[in-house]
C-alpha cells in the first residue's frame, strides 16, 4: 500500500502495540469479562485490573488514585470538571459561576455556555496575540468568585503552553478550582500533578495510543463534583456506569508510556516540527507561525495568508498527505478558528491556518514529502484567490 | 440500477471497514461533483462512479448562520454530513471547500442590491455563472480534473446545454449564464432521469439522502424571510424597506406601502382592497418609492430588453427567431430578436410573438432553440421596450 504521511496526531493517534497487548487477554480470555462492581470471582478479577490501572494513572501522574474518574474522553471529562463544578457550588451556596480562557476546546466553551442556560454564569479570560493567558486578566476575573477557573495546558490547535503552576497558584490564593484540560500535555510537555495541587485535570486516551471512548478526569476530591450522570454508584458516584474495562487497561498503558517517553518523543518532534517550519519558512513567501512564542513541541500551526485552509487540505489529502485546518468551519458555528480570532490573528490568515501535529511515529521523510508538494499547493490556492504567489 | 454498489449490503460493511478499501478510480477521466449533501448531487455522483469516472466530492460552504438558524434542510452542517456520508457509502473522496467570502460578494451582495433596486434576483443563476461553474471549476482544474458534474437536471451535450428530460425539473433556466468552455466539460447524470427515478436510484444505492426532502427555497435565506435578510444588510432608512406610496398606473394614489422591496411584479398579496378587479403590482419605481399597481391586462407585455447577456450558442443576429422564457416556471413562448435601433450596446431586445404576463426586472430571459437546445440568457432589464 502506498505510503500515507499521517501528521494529524492532535486529532487521533493509532493504537501502540503496548496498548494492543495490554487489552488483547480482555477481548480473548473466558474469564476475563466481569463486571468489576460484582463481587465473585470474575467481578473481582477485573475490577482487580481496574484499580491496578487507576493507581498507575495516579502513580505516572503524581497524584492520588482516588482522585482519577474515568470518563468516556476528554470532551465528558472536560464537561464534568466545568458543570459538576458549578452544579456543587450551589449546594454550598455559592454562585454557579465559571470562568474559562477565550482559547479553550470547545468541550469547554460548549459547557461554559450549559451553565449559563442552567441560569449560572460564565466569564471568559482573553490571551494575548501569542495565545497566552495572563495571570493579570485571570485575577480581574477571579475577583468575581466563581467556582472554577479553566485553562487548558495546551491548545490543541496551535500547541501553545500555558504556565499552568502559576495560574494554579493565582487559584489557590483566592480559593478557586483549577481545571486544566491536559489532553494535549500528556506526553507533550512534563505532567507531574503533584506540582499542581488541588487542581482538576483532564486526560483522553486516543491522543496517545489508546483507543477512543475513554478518557479521565482527575479531582482533588469526590465532593468538589456534582456528577451529570447518575446511577449505580460507580467511581464513588462521581461517573457511574459500569466501568469501560478495556479502555481504562489500555489508558493506564498509554499514560506510562506517555510520560515515561516524554522527553524523548518531545526532542524527536521538535526537530521535526522545527525542521518543517524552518524548510516551508524558505521555500514559500509571505507564510506566518502561529502561537511560537511557547508551544509544545508536537504542534505546528501556519498560516498562508492569501490561500484557502480548505483548499490546501485538499490538494494535501489527494498528495496522501493528512493533517487539519486550523479552521473551525466543519463546526458550522464561526467561519474561523476561534483560538486563532481570540488571538487577533487576521481572518486572511486563519483562514489559511493549517494545523501538522507530530508523533514519535514520524520522521524526516514526513517532512520532506511534505515539503515537496506544499510550494505548489499554496501558490495554486492563492492564485485561485487572485493573491499574489 | 445495477453494479457493486447496489449488491453490497450492511451485512457486507464489517468487513468493508475492516480491510483497506482502496478508493475507487476510474478510468474515463477525473470528474468533480458538487454535492450539496441533497438527493440528487448525491445521485449524480453515485452515477459517475458506476459509469467509471474517477470522481472527486466537493461540498462548498456557502455562508454561515452561526447557531441562530436551526433545521435547515440544506446548505448546513447537516447537509455537509449527508454529502460525506454519501461519498463515504460510494468510496469516493469528499473535501468541504470553503467559498463564503466569494458567494457572499457575488451572490449575497448582489441579490440585496437588486431588491434596492426594486429588482427580483435570482441568486442561483450567479451562484451557477459565478460560484459553481467558475470558482469551483477553478478547484476542478487545480485538481487535474477533466470534467465538472453537478445534480442539475440538464443535457450537456457536445459543448451544448438542452432542457432536461422531466420537464418538471428541468433546471436550465438557471443555467444560461455558465461560459461556454466550462459547458464542453459539463457531466449531467441526472438529465435523463425523473426525480422519481432519481429517488428509486438513491434508494437503490441505499444513501442517506434518499428521502431528503426538496429545497425550494434560497438556500441562504432562512424561513423563506428574504426581508429580514435585507433588513441586516441595508441601513434602516433604505428606501427599499420605507414606506412609499402604491399607484394606479394613471398616477393615483391609492395607499402605502411599507418598502417596495416586499413587492414583485405580478403580486396581489399586500395591496389595499376596495377595487371592483384583482389588482396586481405592475411596476416598482425604485426613484419614487411608487409600487404601481393595475388590473392583470396591464401585467402584460409585447417585448422585453435583456442585459448581462451570455451565449452558449453563436449570438442571435436581429431577427432571428427563439424561444424566450422569462420566470423559472412560466410557459416559454416564441419571440423574435428585435430590429430596434435604439437597443444600447451589451443589451438586447426581444419582440415576443404573444404577449407575456409578469415580465419581471431581475429574473432572468433565457432563450432556447425549438429543440430545447439553451442558447443564451440575459437579466431582464425592463419591460415593454419602446412603449
Amino acid at each position: 500500500m502506498e505510503h500515507i504521511t499521517y501528521l494529524d496526531n492532535a486529532a487521533t493517534t493509532p493504537i501502540r502495540p503496548e496498548v494492543r497487548t495490554a487489552i488483547v487477554p480482555f477481548l480473548d480470555e473466558r474469564q476475563l469479562f466481569g463486571n468489576p462492581s460484582s463481587s465473585h470471582r470474575i467481578g473481582r478479577t477485573v475490577r482487580a485490573a481496574v484499580e491496578d490501572a487507576r493507581r498507575r494513572v495516579a502513580d505516572v501522574l503524581g497524584t492520588p488514585p482516588s482522585g482519577v474518574v474515568f470518563t468516556s474522553g476528554g470532551t465528558e471529562a472536560d464537561n464534568l470538571a466545568v458543570i459538576g463544578t458549578a452544579l456543587a457550588a450551589t449546594r454550598r451556596n455559592k454562585r454557579m459561576q465559571v470562568a474559562v480562557s477565550s482559547i479553550e476546546h470547545k468541550a469547554v466553551l460548549d459547557a461554559a455556555s450549559a451553565v449559563v442556560s442552567l441560569g449560572g454564569e460564565s466569564q471568559t479570560v482573553p490571551v494575548d496575540t501569542s495565545g497566552i493567558v495572563s495571570p493579570d486578566h485571570v485575577k480581574e476575573v477571579l475577583g468575581q468568585e466563581p467556582a472554577i477557573l479553566s485553562v487548558m495546558w495546551v491548545n490543541n490547535e496551535t500547541g501553545v503552553a500555558q504556565d499552568v503552576g502559576e495560574l494554579a497558584s493565582i487559584c489557590a490564593d483566592r480559593s478557586v478550582y483549577f481545571h486544566t484540560d491536559a489532553v494535549q500535555a500528556v506526553g507533550k510537555v512534563p505532567c507531574d500533578l503533584s506540582d499542581l495541587p488541588g487542581v482538576l485535570v483532564t486526560i483522553s486516551g486516543h491522543k496517545i495510543g489508546a483507543p477512543k471512548g475513554i478518557g479521565a478526569l482527575i479531582i482533588p476530591e469526590a465532593t468538589l463534583i456534582e456528577p451529570l450522570l447518575h446511577g449505580g454508584g460507580q467511581q464513588l458516584g462521581v461517573r457511574p456506569g459500569t466501568e469501560n474495562v478495556i479502555g481504562i487497561v489500555a489508558l493506564a498503558v498509554a499514560v506510562e508510556l506517555a510520560v515515561v517517553e516524554q522527553q524523548d518523543a518531545s526532542r524527536h518532534t521538535r526537530l521535526l516540527r522545527d525542521e518543517l517550519e524552518g524548510r516551508l519558512c524558505s521555500a514559500i513567501p509571505n507564510i506566518q507561525i502561529n502561537g511560537a512564542s511557547r508551544r509544545a513541541p508536537h504542534i505546528s500551526n501556519i498560516s498562508f495568508p492569501g490561500a484557502d485552509g480548505t483548499a490546501i487540505l485538499m490538494h494535501l489529502d489527494q498528495a496522501r498527505i493528512c493533517c487539519s485546518s486550523g479552521s473551525a468551519c466543519n463546526t458550522g458555528t464561526t467561519s474561523y478558528s476561534h483560538v486563532l480570532r481570540a488571538m487577533g490573528v487576521s481572518p486572511d490568515s486563519a483562514r489559511s491556518a493549517i494545523r501538522f501535529s507530530f508523533s514519535h511515529d514520524n520522521t524526516t521523510e514526513d517532512v520532506d514529502r511534505v515539503v515537496a508538494v506544499m510550494p505548489e499547493i499554496v501558490q495554486k490556492s492563492r492564485s485561485l484567490n487572485g493573491a499574489a504567489p | 440500477m445495477n453494479g457493486g454498489l447496489a449488491e453490497r449490503s450492511s451485512a457486507h460493511y464489517r468487513t468493508d471497514m475492516l480491510h483497506d478499501r482502496p478508493e475507487r478510480h476510474g478510468t474515463r477521466g477525473r470528474a468533480l461533483v458538487a454535492m450539496s449533501g441533497g438527493v440528487d448531487s448525491s445521485v449524480a455522483a453515485a452515477l459517475l462512479v458506476q459509469q467509471g469516472y474517477d470522481v472527486i466530492g466537493v461540498t462548498m460552504r456557502l455562508f454561515c448562520y452561526g447557531d441562530q438558524v436551526p433545521n435547515r434542510p440544506c446548505c448546513s452542517l447537516d447537509s455537509i454530513s449527508d454529502a460525506a456520508s454519501v461519498a463515504a457509502r460510494l468510496g469516493i473522496p469528499h473535501y468541504v471547500l470553503d467559498f463564503a467570502d466569494r458567494f457572499n460578494r457575488d451572490v449575497i451582495q448582489n441579490f440585496v442590491s437588486e431588491y434596492a433596486r426594486g429588482r427580483t434576483p435570482i441568486p442561483c443563476v450567479r451562484c451557477n455563472s459565478l460560484t459553481k461553474f467558475r470558482d469551483l471549476m477553478g478547484h476542478a482544474d487545480a485538481l487535474g480534473c477533466d470534467y465538472i458534474a453537478t445534480g442539475h437536471y440538464a443535457v450537456a451535450r457536445q459543448g451544448a446545454l438542452y432542457r432536461g428530460r422531466d420537464p418538471a425539473k428541468d433546471q436550465t433556466y438557471f443555467l444560461w449564464g455558465i461560459d461556454q468552455a466550462v459547458v464542453q466539460r459539463m457531466l449531467t447524470p441526472l438529465g435523463h432521469l425523473t426525480k422519481e427515478e432519481t429517488r428509486r436510484c438513491a434508494r437503490d444505492l441505499r444513501l442517506v439522502t434518499a428521502e431528503k426532502r426538496e429545497s425550494v427555497e434560497v438556500c441562504f435565506v432562512p424561513d423563506d424571510d428574504y426581508v429580514t435578510l435585507l433588513a441586516q444588510h441595508l441601513p434602516a432608512d433604505s428606501p427599499a424597506l420605507t414606506p412609499g406610496p402604491i399607484v394606479t398606473s394613471g398616477g393615483e394614489v391609492v395607499g402605502e406601502h411599507n418598502g417596495y422591496a416586499r413587492y414583485t411584479i405580478g403580486q396581489r398579496r399586500r395591496l389595499p382592497g376596495g377595487s371592483k378587479t384583482p389588482m396586481y403590482v405592475t411596476a416598482i419605481r425604485p426613484e419614487t418609492r411608487e409600487v404601481v399597481i393595475g388590473p392583470r391586462v396591464e401585467l402584460y407585455d409585447h417585448s422585453l430588453e435583456i442585459e448581462d447577456i451570455n451565449w452558449l450558442s453563436p449570438p442571435l443576429d436581429r431577427g432571428a427567431r427563439c424561444v424566450v422564457q422569462v420566470r423559472y416556471r412560466s410557459k416559454p413562448v416564441p419571440a423574435r430578436v428585435s430590429n430596434s435601433a435604439t437597443v444600447h450596446e451589451g443589451k438586447l431586445a426581444l419582440d415576443l410573438i404573444e404577449p407575456v404576463c409578469a415580465v419581471t426586472p431581475g429574473q432572468s430571459a433565457v432563450l432556447y432553440r425549438e429543440d430545447g437546445q439553451l442558447l443564451g440568457g440575459g437579466v431582464i432589464n425592463r419591460a415593454a421596450v419602446g412603449l
